[in-house]
């Protein structure tokens, strides 16, 4: 990273010349040669020695080896503990006053000739200031007044009278600061539009302000490089879309920040699948001839683009019609400054003679005598931009697509390949080698497609039971019954495995798929258990119990839409209060229709504990935890036997974050079954909730004591773990011993 | 409605925590492109048809871009300034002797910063250098600097609740969870498509967070279960620049958004949007709640005015309910990262 910002700081830091500058070799520079204003910035911040004598010892550091920006923040101590009395520092806040200010105040006098200046800063000005170094000064004051005056005559009415520009014009610093800046912030007002438009309309602005070519030809792919590394880290997640990531690809041409973060990883990844056949170096070299032919053809080519572009611009103004958005100021701004009112020449801002727009090429010609000539270099550098037209045909199509919960499939199935044939395509006709590009394509395709299958697999895997492998109980006469007991006694592992053996039998059995579900349920494994029980749903889809297991497995998911849909099924298929339900309802159910049903139940038959599950179970899904609460606390009244209902209860009252009382919840369940590996597990999170996660890792080793496949107890008191500075037992968790665990913390 | 007249195009507005009529405002020359940079101290005034006061004000040779009010010290501000520098200001000093510190480590523009609020020591600032960097007052570097985000980083916010923990948004279309305890980050949540440009916790439900985006929408997510969102607000016409949950309840925020309006929403009804305000006549592109004051709020942008009303009777609390709804969000993506609440999150419970 030093290197890289040794090398290319210029790039990726904010701006040398102007405000800031982080780069080591720019400081270095500025230090050495004393002449750029981030130099006369230093300056003016710093009081200097020379006139006094009896400074604190810091500040005589500071002048001796400039040394206030390298320590940032260093004179924080000094004058925050001591102000106010200290006697020096008072008189070396006058001279700061006198120094900084006036130098700043005077500056804004000299060089604003429209506008007044801004009422706060006439209350300090100070007479003719001494330290004023030369004339042209830090370009952006110039620059704003410019700016300013510009942005208030087309407010006014009043005709724009320009400033004479000092012969320093624009840093390098303040061209690529106003170029990152306007390219990062155009990107969010044009979020309709493409980085195609955007692009075009940035450099349009900047093309106005003659900072072009030069800039941009510092690294016009490197944006690229990065957006490699990018695909291939983000889409080890998912294959996603949006900018900057794809329609920045492109415009990530024309942003040069010099960032490759970590490249390495891709190219490493690369090289593994198509060997180490010097992708990079063809890429670089590419990238020299590329930019080495765009430098050639120069800012003509620039400025024809935008002036071009102008006219996009133009046109998308006039397509809003929202008033608000005509009088916008900053709209007005970027449109004129675009549009070629606004001209800099020889150094002066000049109003370009309002013509209408078909001008602009005549005026072209004139300018650079191009010629006819000019037509063929843009047609070429319309090739050389082919990509922009991906981008555009990319970002028309995805607007087009409706988006629903396939669309990333649909997306990679539909897309991928015509994109990658297509910028294959046009890179081969266009500015690029063949082979890199074409070889680039096809990997990145290969990849992609990889993703999607992977991703379908996985898709498919969801909602699947995975059966164990040894089951002693396969064979056994009646498997049902030897799991019902199993599960009576409490020995969930074991009854799950007999229930597998039932199901693997009679595949069609919906009682045992349900206790299967229940088991896995109880057991902490709510994958499993929604497998088991959309099998049974299968079976029988009327079930009651598997209707509401369902929904509660779905509403711990959070998944909202599913459990409405289980939970209003069993209300339908209810004896008593299938009446209440409105069979036009089960294509669309909204929360509060499924609600108002069950309350209706509720009025119905209150004293159907099963209704005030159900409603506990809704409230959970719309947080709304109070009235959970209270359903549950009701149906247990009604019911005080039931473990899992108390579980339910402890469930609530700890997302509704009284830890404690659900505690007392979970102890009520685990009274009455001893085994419940869920409740265990839940007592777990609410002691680590508390923040006693030594206790919280008690109970979780407890509860995978009884059932060690319970995935999510073990990240948890991987957690907590952590939480408690059990680093040391990270090992045991990850090889998931228990013993030592055991050992460590029992119960 | 107060208002208060600012030279520089307004970019960000924070109510004190102390004082409830205080409020600062960060604002940059010409739309933050280029130009210097003044932090405001206003006051506001005794009755309600007055102008603010302006208290005492800073300049910066760049624009600023955020600020933050220290929650340990009444006087003391963190400004965000886009030449890359944090800077804090002591109010009860004069201008002359600010800033008391110039924090100099972020490569580009500082775009957000953050005040912790259960600490009160520390504060997070989030840059367009795709960092975030943790800073204490008691030193003069940061002490650590988090860099996984693979485009600027818009803003960074701490839990209210778990003193540790705090999630930024960022350009590469991620929200990201962090614990400073640990070496990366906690959790990744591709919330949109398109760049999110703010986040903000729930007061309330520490496992809440919201994110506006350049898609113009705003989304309510659970940590907890980050596969979708609880709810999306739509309603706004551009890029949502911040969103920002109340203090006071539960369920409400507001938003402001390139669309020029403010927005104030009810994340858990069907019809989200409380209110729209349209007094802005260019992007609005701050807004705050007061923590003193329930209702209380103000809200600036590129037409260099800032405004403090009270929710419901601002003189142009044109409460014109758009067609908004509140719909679930499908939203698909591999979960092969290794998504692992920490205690960030309170954990999920299983009925």
């Amino acid at each position: 990273m030093a290197m890289r910002e040794l090398v290319t700081g210029g790039a990726a830091c904010a701006v040398p010349g102007s405000s800031s500058s982080s780069n080591p070799l720019s400081a270095l520079a500025n230090a050495l040669t004393g002449s750029s204003s981030k130099t006369r910035d230093r300056i003016k911040e710093i009081p200097t020695s020379t006139t006094t004598g009896t400074e604190p010892p810091f500040y005589q550091d500071a002048t001796a080896e400039d040394r206030l920006k390298a320590l940032p923040g260093a004179d924080f101590d000094h004058s925050f503990s001591r102000h106010p009395t200290l006697q020096s520092s008072e008189f070396l806040r006058n001279f700061r006053t006198a120094d900084q200010n006036g130098f700043a105040d005077a500056w804004e006098e000299i060089h604003r000739s429209g506008p007044p200046p801004p009422p706060a800063l006439l209350d300090h000005r100070l007479p003719p200031p001494q330290f004023q170094p030369t004339l042209e000064g830090p370009p952006q004051r110039v620059l704003s007044n410019f700016l300013h005056s510009f942005v208030g005559s087309s407010h006014g009415g009043i005709p724009f009278r320009p400033a004479p520009l000092p012969a320093l014009g624009l840093s390098e610093g303040d061209k690529q600061c106003i170029r990152d800046r306007s390219s990062i912030m155009a990107r969010h007002f044009f979020a309709d539009k493409n980085e195609d438009f955007i692009n075009a309309q940035v450099n349009a602005l900047l093309s106005s302000l003659d900072i072009d070519g030069d800039v941009q030809a510092k690294g016009p792919f490197a944006g690229r490089f990065r957006e490699l590394e990018d695909y291939w880290n983000e889409s080890q997640g998912a294959p996603r879309h949006g900018p900057p990531q794809t329609d920045g690809w492109v415009s990530e041409f024309s942003q040069h920040r010099i960032e490759h973060g970590d490249p390495n990883a891709w190219a490493h990844s690369f090289e593994q699948q198509h060997g180490p056949n010097s992708w990079a170096s063809e890429f670089e070299q590419e990238q020299r001839l590329v930019s080495a032919a765009d430098q050639m053809r120069g800012a003509n080519i620039s400025n024809l683009a935008a002036m071009e572009q102008t006219r996009m611009l133009a046109h998308t103004l006039a397509q809003n019609n929202d008033p608000k958005f005509q009088n916008s100021k900053f709209l007005q701004f970027v449109s004129k400054m675009s549009s070629g009112e606004l001209i800099i020449d020889d150094n002066q801002v000049k109003p370009a003679a309002l013509s209408s727009p078909g001008d602009w090429a005549t005026e072209y010609q004139q300018k650079y005598t191009a010629g006819p000539s000019w037509v063929d270099e843009y047609a070429g550098n319309q090739l050389s931009h082919g990509p922009d037209q991906w981008a555009n045909e990319f970002s028309a199509e995805r607007e087009q697509r409706p988006v629903d919960d396939q669309w990333v499939n649909e997306f990679s199935k539909l897309h991928v390949n015509d994109w990658a044939d297509e910028f294959g395509r046009q890179v081969g006709e266009g500015a690029f080698g063949e082979s890199s590009a074409d070889n680039w394509a096809d990997a990145y395709d290969e990849y992609l497609n990889e993703q999607v299958v992977a991703k379908q697999n996985s898709d498919a895997s969801r909602g699947v039971y995975v059966f164990s492998d040894m089951n002693p109980y396969v064979g056994h006469p009646n498997p049902l019954k030897e799991g019902q007991e199993l599960f009576r006694k409490g020995l969930l592992s074991e009854s799950v495995l007999a229930l597998e053996a039932e199901v693997l039998k009679n595949p069609d059995n919906a009682e045992g798929w349900r206790l299967l579900g229940i088991a896995h349920a109880e057991n902490d494994d709510d994958q499993q258990a929604i497998a088991a029980m959309m099998r049974a749903h299968e079976a029988d889809p009327t079930n009651l119990e598997v209707l509401l297991a369902l929904g509660v497995s779905h509403t711990n998911e959070l998944e909202q839409a599913a459990a409405l849909k289980y939970l209003y099924g069993w209300l339908r298929h209810h004896p008593k209060y299938g009446t209440l339900a409105n069979p036009e309802l089960s294509d669309s159910l909204y929360y509060a229709d499924v609600a108002r049903l069950f309350n209706e139940a509720a009025e119905m038959s209150p004293e159907d504990a099963d209704v005030h599950v159900v409603l506990g179970v809704l409230y959970n899904l719309s947080r709304e935890y109070d009235k959970a609460i209270a359903s549950f606390q009701r149906a247990l009244k009604l019911k005080p036997q039931d473990y899992s209902l108390w579980n339910k209860l402890g469930a609530t009252q700890a997302n509704s974050v009284q830890s404690a009382e659900a505690i007392l919840a979970y102890q009520q369940a685990l009274d009455l079954k001893p085994n419940y590996v869920r409740a265990w597990a839940n007592m777990g999170i609410s002691y680590a909730n508390q923040g006693m996660y030594e206790d919280s890792i008690r109970y979780y080793v407890r509860a995978l004591a009884m059932n060690p496949k319970a995935d999510n107890a073990w990240q948890y008191l991987r957690i907590s773990l952590s939480c408690a500075s059990r680093n040391d037992l990270f090992e045991a968790c990850d090889s998931r011993n228990l013993d030592v665990l055991q050992k460590e913390f029992p119960l | 409605m107060p208002v208060f007249k600012t030279p520089f195009n307004g970019y960000s507005v924070k109510f004190s925590p102390f004082y409830e009529s205080r409020l600062a405002v960060a604002t940059a020359q010409n739309f933050g492109i280029l130009g210097n940079g003044r932090l405001h101290v206003l006051s506001l005034p005794p009755a309600p048809a007055s102008p603010l006061t302006e208290l005492i004000s800073f300049d910066t040779a760049d624009g600023i871009y955020d600020l933050a009010w220290s929650e340990s010290h009444d006087s003391l501000l963190v400004a965000a300034v886009a030449d890359g520098s944090v800077k804090l200001y002591d109010t009860a000093l004069a201008p002359a002797q600010n800033p008391i510190r110039s924090l100099q480590e972020h490569t580009r523009e500082v775009h957000s910063v953050d005040y912790n609020p259960t600490r009160r020591d520390s504060f997070i600032t989030a840059s367009w250098d795709d960092t975030i960097k943790l800073w204490t007052l008691d030193r003069p570097a940061s002490i650590r600097t988090f860099k996984e985000h693979v485009y600027c980083v818009y803003s960074a916010a701490w839990n209210p609740r778990h003193t540790d923990v705090f999630a930024s948004a960022s350009g590469d279309c991620t929200v990201r969870i962090w614990d400073v305890r640990e070496p990366g980050s906690t959790m990744i949540i591709p919330g949109h498509d398109f760049e999110i440009l703010c986040c903000d916790w729930n007061k309330y439900d520490d496992c809440i967070i919201a994110t506006a985006s350049v898609d113009k929408s705003i989304k309510v997510w659970d940590v907890r279960s980050s596969r979708a969102p609880i709810s999306v607000l739509n309603g706004h016409g551009y890029a949502v620049r911040k969103v920002k949950f109340s203090p006071h309840h539960r369920n409400l925020m507001v938003s402001c958004s390139y669309d020029m309006s403010v927005c104030m929403w009810d994340f858990m009804v069907e019809d989200a949007l409380v209110g729209r305000y349209d007094h802005h006549t260019e992007f609005a592109v701050g807004v705050d709640l007061s923590v003193l004051v329930d209702g209380l709020m103000a809200s600036t942008g590129w037409d260099e005015l800032v405004y403090v009303w009270q929710h419901g009777n601002g003189p142009e609390s044109t409460l014109t309910k758009g067609s908004v709804s509140c719909f679930p969000f499908f939203f698909f993506f591999v979960k092969s990262f290794c998504i692992f609440l920490m205690e960030v999150v309170r954990l999920e419970v299983k009925a």
